[in-house]
């Protein structure tokens, strides 16, 4: 028996360790620990309501957005204000562009470096590679010079941000020419990426955060120039998904075919539901509001106040087992152990079970919840990997790599939808965007998903001050050590049962840490 | 410099996709962002060609939420993959870097131990809990920076968390987030201070060139702020500085003023209090910037408190802020002095405003005095 660490944990947000016990080549045990406390909702106590939206958002540079908007709507569900039609659809478009940065970042620039091994792409044949391009049907790019200038880079001996990386690791598995179309890929998301986050700017002054999702609305006034600036922007990243990383999904995923075999987890998924439709309600949400459980492919509906937050295993004086709607942060380092308490991670839990929050979760819930463009995204996808009329293959890493760009796809076609939409109302002349909050006293929840899954803001208002405020987020559920049971966490369970082929680098086991995007 | 390297460098840079001519436009590009002439082109050009190997950096991640590190990824020019394979070679940042674990921590402590490398600082020194606020392999976050900064030829805080504490620093500072020079001043020699939330890529950008190329630290003022980026205020340089000049403001979000761009001073902007220069940089490829959106400034660029205490409640005038340091002279908390100033500002030109939140001063007028003052004049289409 050994242990293998990972720490740092890097490609991700913010600080993770993880630590895994191996026994002949597969993981048995294995340990998340959060290593960073910042103590934001202590920092948001006794400010303005409003100041809540501009400030806790940046707990997340990568998905302030939905940070932003579940502080606004737990402001507006506290004070009872109704946001007008104009800035759900404003609010739903920002939201998405979120998404589709982030989807596409993960995928290329944070996990694909698991999977794609760069120097190996030196020794593609150039013909074969357009030809795989070709077959593939994904975007063509100048592969020669791409592979010209890599090999430049990698003779110069200076290897950079590929310093030390994985390459000849015996669980790559690509050909040559599949890890040269995907370096080539690499380099084009960075450019798609940022045209994604242009659009957030556009309409909300800049990316990472942004400035005008204020409880009541938003302070964005489209105008024509505007608009056909976001359109056409949407247009560029909207080509990309379709034509580079859903198809560069299809080609990579039969190589690594035997990451549907483990990975699932606690086969536990929860979505609060994301991205408005005209009725505000979150049952009917474009992406739905709703829970599975014990990998039984049937919806239930999450109440809230059944969450409980447990910190017997993170770093924690104040009590253990609150809703978050009354919880509190009093933070104690005792040591690090992983016998006693190992990180800065609460262990939140839905009617005392662990949930996987994220993609996986959202397609999922909308696939059971009958969605009509998820389910044939899905069945599709299920077809072309030949497990037709089995979404249960989708509960392992492979599957949950796969939900995250087919939600990508879905997203992006949705976007276009409400940017046709946005433009109509601004045509018609009488669009709304911003009603005043007047109450000063009041509860609410934001309850609502980042990219990275199922996030609660929760937000107690007294004479117009913050009295408490409590956030519960993706990287909460997922990444959350042992409760008090002493039940492990999503990611730990999931880790459970990788194959590591060396333990000295343990790739396999960054594999899934990566599936959720922490 | 001999005709030898110079090719070879060219070679370098057209195996990277990089003509000549991109590159010297390029340079030209970064004089204007340094605030240069594009007489200083050519000096720039001369400075890359002598730098053939590409200048080893170690970024660390300290008590972030990585939102600088995804501003650098949304820089204009030039794009990010030439920042980091072709300008610099990024061996240690943890957030894009191809390692994990030991792996990761190697190529850390070989940069470090070799030497001549930039340190770019993301986030705040958490020195709670004993500094285990912030662990990173076995070590607190203070102890990696301490290993890191001895030895580093120039060292960039990206970002109000690493100048200040940012917002973790903001009371009461649960996990004690502080700023690089708070907790190391003996670095103030070798420090320069980019703040906001995030950061600025096309600062990060300029730094580099300043450091790497023309070999020396900028001037900076008394914070160590750049003095080109962080020179003037907001409001000095605002798209709708001439509407405040008019009288025009916007009272309330979502109406007609937000439509045609009045200016935000009555919703709170801290544009009036904050140096830096986003009117003209702006942001994410200079697709917009927080003003141009609606959305009054939140004066993120503060420096003489966390920007957080500084500023907020963002959506309220303020009539008890620090004001920005005039000369380099560390500026007084004055609860008068914004007031007056603000009033003086108004009645110079000719208005006056009812604004809540205001201390002193007459009504708004109906009519602009200059409105008035013009009338009987034609002008225009008349």
């Amino acid at each position: 028996m050994a242990r293998a660490i990972i720490d740092p944990v890097t490609r991700i947000e913010g600080h993770l360790r993880v630590e895994c016990e191996v026994e002949n080549g597969v993981i048995t045990d294995a340990w998340s620990s959060g290593s960073l406390y910042r103590g934001m909702e202590t920092v948001l106590k006794g400010r303005a309501p409003a100041d809540a939206y501009y400030v806790s958002q940046r707990i997340c540079g990568v998905c302030p957005i939905s940070h932003g908007h579940a502080s606004t709507k737990a402001t507006e569900d506290a004070l009872k204000v109704t946001p007008p039609d104009g800035a759900r659809l404003v609010r739903n478009i920002i939201e998405g562009a979120e998404t589709l940065h982030s989807h596409i970042l993960w995928f290329y620039t944070l996990t694909a470096l698991d999977y794609v091994d760069v120097v190996s792409a030196l020794s593609a044949n150039i013909a074969d590679t357009y030809a795989l391009a070709e077959k593939a049907g994904t975007a063509v790019a100048d592969f020669g010079a791409i592979q010209k200038r890599l090999k430049t880079f990698v003779e110069g001996g200076q290897l950079s941000i590929f310093t030390n990386g994985y390459w000849g690791h015996p669980a790559m598995k690509l050909p040559a020419e599949l890890n040269l179309i995907a370096v080539a890929h690499y380099l084009q998301a960075l450019e798609i990426q940022a045209e994604a986050a242009a659009i957030i700017a556009v309409m909300g002054g800049k990316f990472p955060h942004f400035m005008t999702s204020i409880p009541g609305g938003t302070a964005w006034m489209p105008t024509e120039e505007k608009l056909d600036d976001v359109l056409f922007r949407w247009k560029t990243v909207s080509e990309f998904i379709t034509n580079a990383l859903i198809p560069d999904t299809l080609a990579i995923a039969p190589f690594y075919i035997e990451a549907a075999t483990y990975g699932g987890g606690v086969k536990n998924f929860l979505s609060w539901g994301v991205f408005e439709d005209k009725s505000l309600d979150p049952l009917k949400r474009v992406m739905p509001r709703g829970a599975i459980l014990d990998g039984k492919l049937e919806l239930v509906q999450p109440d809230v106040a059944k969450i409980k937050e447990y910190v017997e295993h993170s770093w924690y004086s104040s009590p253990s087992g609150l809703n978050p709607a009354q919880g509190q942060t009093q933070a104690k380092f005792t040591s690090y152990d992983t016998n006693a308490q190992y990180s800065w991670i609460k262990a939140p839990r839905l009617d005392e079970k662990p949930m996987e929050a994220g993609p996986l979760s959202r397609m999922l819930v909308s696939y059971l919840a009958g969605v009509p463009e998820v389910k044939d995204l899905v069945d599709t996808t299920l077809t072309a990997l030949g497990v037709a009329g089995k979404p249960e293959v989708l509960i392992s890493l492979l599957g949950r790599l796969a939900a995250r760009n087919l939600e990508a796809k879905f997203v992006a076609d949705k976007m276009g939808e409400w940017i046709m939409e946005l433009i109509g109302a601004v045509k018609g002349g009488d669009a709304k965007f911003f009603t005043e909050p007047t109450e000063t006293n009041g509860q609410g929840a934001g309850l609502w998903e980042a990219p990275r899954g199922a996030l609660g803001h929760f937000i107690d208002v007294k004479d117009g001050k913050i009295a408490n405020y409590q956030v519960v987020s993706p990287s909460t559920w997922d990444c959350s050590p042992r409760d008090a049971a002493g039940v492990r966490g999503p990611l730990e369970e999931a880790l459970v049962g990788t194959p590591i082929a060396d333990i000295e680098k343990p790739l396999e086991a960054l594999r899934i840490v990566h599936s959720f995007d922490p | 410099m001999a005709q030898g390297v110079r090719d070879g460098i060219y070679d370098l840079l057209a195996a990277r996709g990089v003509s000549r001519r991109d590159f010297v436009k390029y340079c030209g590009s970064v004089a204007a962002l340094l605030g240069l002439s594009e007489m200083y082109a050519p000096q720039i050009v001369s400075a890359v060609e002598a730098g053939a190997k590409l200048k080893p950096t170690v970024w660390l991640d300290m008590g972030l939420c990585t939102g600088c590190t995804e501003s650098l990824a949304q820089v204009d020019t030039p794009d990010v993959a030439s920042i980091v394979l072709d300008l610099l070679s990024v061996n240690y940042m943890e957030t894009i870097m191809a390692a994990a674990g030991t792996q990761a921590e190697e190529a850390r402590t070989k940069t470090i131990a070799d030497g001549g490398y930039v340190l770019v600082v993301e986030g705040a020194i958490m020195t709670g809990e004993g500094g285990n606020t912030l662990r990173i392999a076995g070590k607190t976050g203070l102890e990696i920076l301490k290993e890191a900064a001895g030895k580093a030829d120039a060292i960039i805080c990206v970002g109000s968390c690493a100048v200040d504490g940012g917002w973790v620093n903001a009371a009461p500072n649960p996990a004690g987030g502080k700023g690089v020079l708070d907790v190391m001043p003996e670095l103030k020699a070798k420090t320069i201070n980019l703040p906001t939330c995030p950061v600025n890529p096309e600062w990060i950008v300029a730094m580099v060139v300043d450091v790497l190329l023309l070999g020396k630290l900028p001037a900076m003022d008394d914070k160590n702020r750049p003095t080109l980026i962080f020179g003037s205020t907001i409001h000095d340089n605002c798209p709708r500085r001439g509407h405040f000049e008019n009288g025009e403001f916007v009272e309330a979000f979502g109406t007609e003023a937000e439509v045609k761009q009045w200016c935000l001073y009555k919703m709170g902007c801290k544009g009036p209090q904050t140096m830096t220069n986003c009117p003209s940089v702006r942001w994410n490829r200079r697709a917009s910037w927080c003003v141009e959106s609606g959305s009054p400034c939140i004066g993120c660029g503060h420096v003489y408190t966390n920007w957080v205490d500084a500023s907020a409640p963002f959506l309220s005038r303020m009539t008890d802020v620090n004001l920005p340091g005039l000369g380099g002279v560390r500026p007084e908390t004055v609860g008068t002095v914004v007031g007056a100033a603000a009033a003086a500002g108004l009645l110079v030109h000719g208005i006056a405003s009812a604004a809540t939140g205001r201390t002193s001063g007459p009504p708004m007028e109906t009519e602009k005095a200059w409105d008035k003052k013009h009338k009987a004049s034609k002008g225009g289409d008349n």
